[in-house]
C-alpha cells in the first residue's frame, strides 16, 4: 500500500485514526501492530510471514544477548539477519556474476526482493549490537518490539529509526494536538513533494530517456533525477516522519536540504540521514573511524562507501556510485577541505558531482551510462538539438519551482511573515495552503498518473 | 485555533470522503473517462488487489479532481502534452512522437504476407490515413518521421499505393476524436474511382447531424474540450443497404441509437467488428470490395456503397488472418487495405500468422 493511494488516505488512515483514538492507551500498540501488519499485507502479501519471523527471531536474540552478554549470540544475529538480506536481494546479482568466472554455471534464484528488507533488516541489527554494547535495555514486551520494527509509517521506505529513538515513546507517549497538527501539515507537503513534483519530473526523464539526446538534455536529465529522487524520497520520509507524529513519536530527521550543500561532506550528512548514520555508528567509527592511519582511513571509507552503494541496490551502477562518492569524499578530506568554504563556486562544484552521480545511479546499463557520461562534456552528441528545447518549454515551470524547493528560503520567509502579523490571518493562510496542496495532490492521484516510490525497491 | 481547526478539516475530509465511498450507490461507468468504474461487487472478488482501484473510481467528486489537474498540468505548469494529448486551437492531438522500426517491419511483412497467400490475382491498393500528429509544426513539437514511413512502405510494399496523406487537412478531423469526419472522405472519393477503374456514381448525401459529440481524447483535457458535430451522410442507396456482422445481427449502416451513448463513432457501422459485410441489393455494378481496414474506415465505406454490390471489411485485430478465409472466399473482389499511422506503428495488434 502507498501513502499516496486513495485506499490509504480515504479508508486505511481514517480507519486507524478512529481505531487508534477510541481505544485505551494500553492497546494501543496493538492497534498500530495490527494496522502496520494490514499494511504490509496490502503491499507484500507474499513475505508477511518473513517479516514477522523476522521480528520474533531478533526479539529472542536480543533477550539472549542482554542476558548472556555474549558475542556468539550477536553474530547469530547479525548472521541471521544479513544471510536473510543477502539470499532475497543479493543472491541474484552474486550468482549472475559469479557465472561469469566459473565453468559450470550456478541456478539463478530469481528470488523476488521482499517490501523493505534493507530497512527493517538495518533496524534489527541496530537494535542487537545496541542491546550488545549496553546503549539500551532488551525490549522485554514481544508485542512493543515487533510494533518498533513493524511501524507503517517507516517499514517499508524508512527512515531507519533507531530503537533507542522510540523506545520511551512505544512504552509511554502522549498524543497530543500540536503534534497531530504538525504531523499533518508535514504528511501533507510530503504528499506534495511525491505527487506533484516528483512524480511530473518523472514523466520528464522518462521523456528525455527517449529522445535524441544532445550535451544539454543530458544535464538536463541529470537535474530531472536529482530533483525527482530528492522530492520522492524526501516527501516519503516527510510523510513517514508526519504520520509518526499523529500516532505520538518522534522519527528522525531522514533529509535537511542536502541539495544546497557546499561539499560532498556535508552532503552525507543531509541526505538520507538515518542511513549515513548507521553506517558511520555500527561500521565506520567500530572499524576506527577517524582515529587510525591514513591508509586505514582510506580502506574505511571504501569499505562504507561500496556497501553504502550495495545498499540501495543489487547492481554494478550502485556500487560505482558508492565509489565516486568515495573518490571525491577522500578527496576532500584530505586536499580540498580548506578550499570548499561556504561560497557560490563550493555550491556549484557540490551539485555538479551530485548531478552527475544521479546519471550514474540511474542508468543500470553500463554502456548508456558511459554514453551518457561522455554526453555530459560534448562527446559524440551535439550541444543541443530541437527535442530538448521542446521538453524543456514543457517542463519549464516545474523544474523552477523544484530548484526554489530545495532550500530553506520558503521556510525562512513565512517564519519572518509570521513575526508581527496578526495570528489569525497568518493561521487562515497556512490552513488554506494546506488544504490546497491536499487538494491538488488527490487531483493529481486519481488522474492516476502517480509512481510507485523509488526507495521501495531498496 | 490553527492547530485544531486544520486536524478538524484534514480528518474531516478523509472520513467523510472514505464514508461516501462506501455507503454511497456506485458510478458504474464513467462518460467522461469513457470507462467502468470499479464497483463493490468488483471489489469483493479479490478485495486487496482491487481496494485501491475501487476507491479511486468511486471517490466523491471525481470528474473535479479530474478537470482541477488537468488545468494544474496545462495551464499552471504550462505543460503542453498533459496526458499524453496537445492542445492546439481546440483540437486535441494525441503525442505520437516516434515508431519502432520493429514494428514498422511487423506491418510490412504482414501486408505482403497476406498478399502473397490469400490474395494474388486481385486488383489491389494500400493507404495510409495520416493520424492528427501529422499535421503538428515539427519545430515546435516532437513528431513521428512521417516521410520515412512512408517511403519505407511505399519502397517494401508489393501492392501500389494510393497517396491520400497529403489531400486532408486538421481541420478534416473531429477536434476531440482521433477520426477524420466523414465529409472529409469526399475529398478522395476520386482517387479510389480512378485506381479501382469506378464509375463516378454522382452521388447527393443529405447530411444529418448529432451536436453533441465527445470523442475519445474527450476526457484527456475536458476542461478545455467542447462537444462538437458528428455530421453523417446519406441517400436512398445507403439507407437501403444491410449490415451483416458475424458477431451481431443485421443492422442498417447507420445504427443511431449509438449516437449519445460512450462511443457515439459508433454510429458508422455498429462499432467494431471482426468481419462485416455491406450489401447493396441496387448495386448496377456486380463488383465486390475487401477493406482491410483499421476504424478510420468505418465512415468511409458508407460513402463506397454506391459503387459496390458488396463490401466487405476485415479487421485484423478483431479475427487472425487465417480465420477469414472460413467467412470469405478470396476471388476477384477490389482489395484495399486502408490502415491509419495509429496502427503502422503498432502492428503487434494485426493478427496475421
Amino acid at each position: 500500500m502507498l501513502f499516496s493511494s486513495i485506499s490509504f488516505l480515504f479508508f486505511f488512515l481514517p480507519c486507524l485514526l478512529l481505531c487508534y483514538y477510541i481505544c485505551p492507551k494500553k492497546y494501543r500498540n496493538y492497534v498500530l501492530f495490527l494496522f502496520s501488519i494490514l499494511f504490509y499485507y496490502l503491499g507484500e502479501k507474499k513475505y508477511l510471514f518473513l517479516l514477522l519471523i523476522s521480528c520474533f527471531i531478533n526479539y529472542i536474540f536480543g533477550k539472549k544477548i542482554y542476558k548472556t552478554k555474549t558475542k556468539i549470540f550477536l553474530i547469530l544475529g547479525l548472521l541471521f539477519n544479513l544471510g536473510l538480506l543477502f539470499y532475497f536481494k543479493y543472491a541474484n546479482f552474486f550468482f549472475e556474476n559469479i557465472n561469469y568466472i566459473l565453468p559450470h554455471k550456478l541456478p539463478i534464484l530469481n528470488v523476488v526482493l521482499p517490501l523493505g528488507i534493507s530497512f527493517f533488516t538495518f533496524q534489527n541489527i541496530s537494535y542487537l549490537i545496541d542491546v550488545y554494547l549496553n546503549k539500551i535495555e532488551h525490549e522485554k514486551n514481544i508485542l512493543n518490539y515487533c510494533t518498533y520494527i513493524t511501524l507503517f509509517p517507516q517499514l517499508i521506505a524508512g527512515p531507519i529509526v533507531r530503537y533507542q529513538d522510540i523506545a520511551k515513546e512505544l512504552k509511554k507517549r502522549k498524543e497530543n494536538i500540536t503534534d497531530f497538527s504538525a504531523g499533518i501539515i508535514k504528511f501533507v507537503i510530503g504528499l506534495g513533494k511525491k505527487v506533484l513534483i516528483a512524480d511530473t519530473l518523472y514523466n520528464l526523464c522518462m521523456n528525455l530517456m527517449t529522445i535524441q539526446t544532445s550535451m544539454v538534455a543530458i544535464w538536463i536529465l541529470a537535474l530531472g533525477f536529482t530533483l525527482q529522487i530528492y522530492y520522492d524520497f524526501s516527501g516519503y520520509s516527510d510523510m513517514a516522519i508526519g504520520l509518526g507524529k499523529m500516532f505520538g513519536f518522534h522519527f528522525p530527521k531522514n533529509f535537511n536540504y542536502p541539495l544546497i550543500s557546499s561539499s560532498i561532506t556535508e552532503f552525507w550528512r543531509r541526505w538520507h540521514m538515518t542511513l549515513s548514520n548507521f553506517f558511520k555508528d555500527y561500521i565506520y567509527i567500530p572499524l576506527g573511524g577517524n582515529r587510525c592511519s591514513i591508509p586505514i582511513q582510506i580502506r574505511n571509507l571504501l569499505l562504507v562507501w561500496i556497501l553504502t552503494g550495495l545498499w540501495h541496490g543489487a547492481s554494478w551502477n550502485f556500487i560505482f556510485w558508492g565509489l565516486y562518492f568515495f573518490c571525491f569524499l577522500v578527496f576532500e578530506k584530505w586536499i580540498l577541505k580548506k578550499y570548499l568554504k561556504k561560497g557560490f563556486i563550493s555550491h556549484i562544484y557540490t551539485f555538479l558531482v551530485i548531478l552527475v552521480s544521479f546519471i550514474i545511479f540511474n542508468i543500470t546499463d553500463f554502456n548508456q551510462m558511459v554514453i551518457f557520461l561522455k554526453g555530459m562534456i560534448g562527446i559524440a552528441v551535439p550541444i543541443i538539438n530541437q527535442d530538448i528545447i521542446y521538453n524543456l518549454s514543457n517542463y519549464f515551470v516545474i523544474l523552477i519551482l523544484a530548484c526554489i524547493g530545495i532550500g530553506p528560503w520558503w521556510k525562512k520567509l513565512i517564519y519572518k511573515l509570521q513575526k508581527g502579523k496578526e495570528n489569525k490571518w497568518i493561521d487562515f493562510v497556512s490552513v488554506s495552503y494546506i488544504l490546497i496542496l491536499f487538494i491538488l495532490s488527490i487531483a493529481k492521484i486519481v488522474s492516476n498518473s502517480f509512481q510507485p516510490f523509488i526507495y521501495f525497491r531498496f | 485555533m490553527k492547530e485544531k481547526l486544520l486536524s478538524i478539516l484534514f480528518v474531516g475530509i478523509l472520513f467523510l470522503g472514505g464514508i461516501y465511498i462506501l455507503m454511497s450507490k456506485d458510478q458504474e461507468f464513467s462518460t467522461y473517462e469513457r470507462r467502468k468504474l470499479m464497483t463493490k461487487q468488483e471489489l469483493k472478488k479479490d478485495i486487496f488487489h482491487n481496494l485501491d482501484p475501487f476507491f479511486r473510481d468511486q471517490l466523491p467528486w471525481r470528474n473535479h479532481f479530474l478537470a482541477l489537474n488537468s488545468f494544474v498540468e496545462r495551464s499552471l505548469l504550462q505543460n503542453k502534452e498533459s496526458n499524453q494529448v496537445y492542445l492546439i486551437n481546440d483540437f486535441m492531438i494525441e503525442k505520437n512522437d516516434n515508431i519502432e522500426e520493429k514494428k514498422l517491419n511487423g506491418f510490412i511483412s504482414k501486408i505482403n504476407k497476406i498478399q502473397n497467400q490469400y490474395l494474388t490475382n486481385h486488383n489491389i491498393f494500400f493507404s495510409i490515413i495520416p493520424d492528427k500528429s501529422y499535421f503538428l509544426d515539427s519545430q515546435k513539437y516532437p513528431k513521428m518521421d512521417f516521410d520515412y514511413m512512408i517511403q519505407k512502405l511505399k519502397k517494401e510494399i508489393n501492392i501500389p499505393y494510393i497517396d491520400i496523406m497529403n489531400d486532408f487537412q486538421l481541420e478534416d478531423y473531429y477536434k476531440t476524436d482521433i477520426h477524420l469526419k466523414q465529409p472529409s472522405y469526399l475529398k478522395i472519393l476520386n482517387k479510389l474511382e480512378q485506381h479501382f477503374s469506378l464509375l463516378n456514381q454522382k452521388e447527393n448525401y443529405q447530411k444529418k447531424q448529432y451536436d453533441n459529440f465527445q470523442g475519445s481524447s474527450f476526457s484527456k483535457a475536458p476542461l478545455y474540450a467542447s462537444q462538437e458535430p458528428l455530421v453523417y451522410l446519406t441517400n436512398e442507396t445507403i439507407e437501403k443497404a444491410k449490415v451483416n456482422y458475424l458477431e451481431y445481427n443485421e443492422t442498417p449502416v447507420y445504427t443511431l441509437d449509438k449516437l449519445g451513448t460512450i462511443d457515439s463513432y459508433s454510429v458508422f457501422l455498429n462499432g467494431p467488428s471482426a468481419i462485416l459485410s455491406i450489401e447493396n441489393s441496387n448495386a448496377d455494378s456486380e463488383k465486390e470490395l475487401i477493406i482491410f481496414r483499421d476504424s478510420f474506415a468505418s465512415s468511409l465505406a458508407p460513402l463506397l456503397i454506391p459503387y459496390y454490390k458488396k463490401i466487405t471489411l476485415i479487421d485484423l485485430r478483431y479475427i487472425d488472418m487465417s480465420l477469414t478465409n472460413q467467412y470469405i472466399d478470396y476471388e476477384k473482389q477490389d482489395i484495399l487495405f486502408l490502415y491509419s499511422t495509429l496502427i503502422v506503428k503498432e502492428s503487434n495488434l494485426l493478427k496475421v500468422t
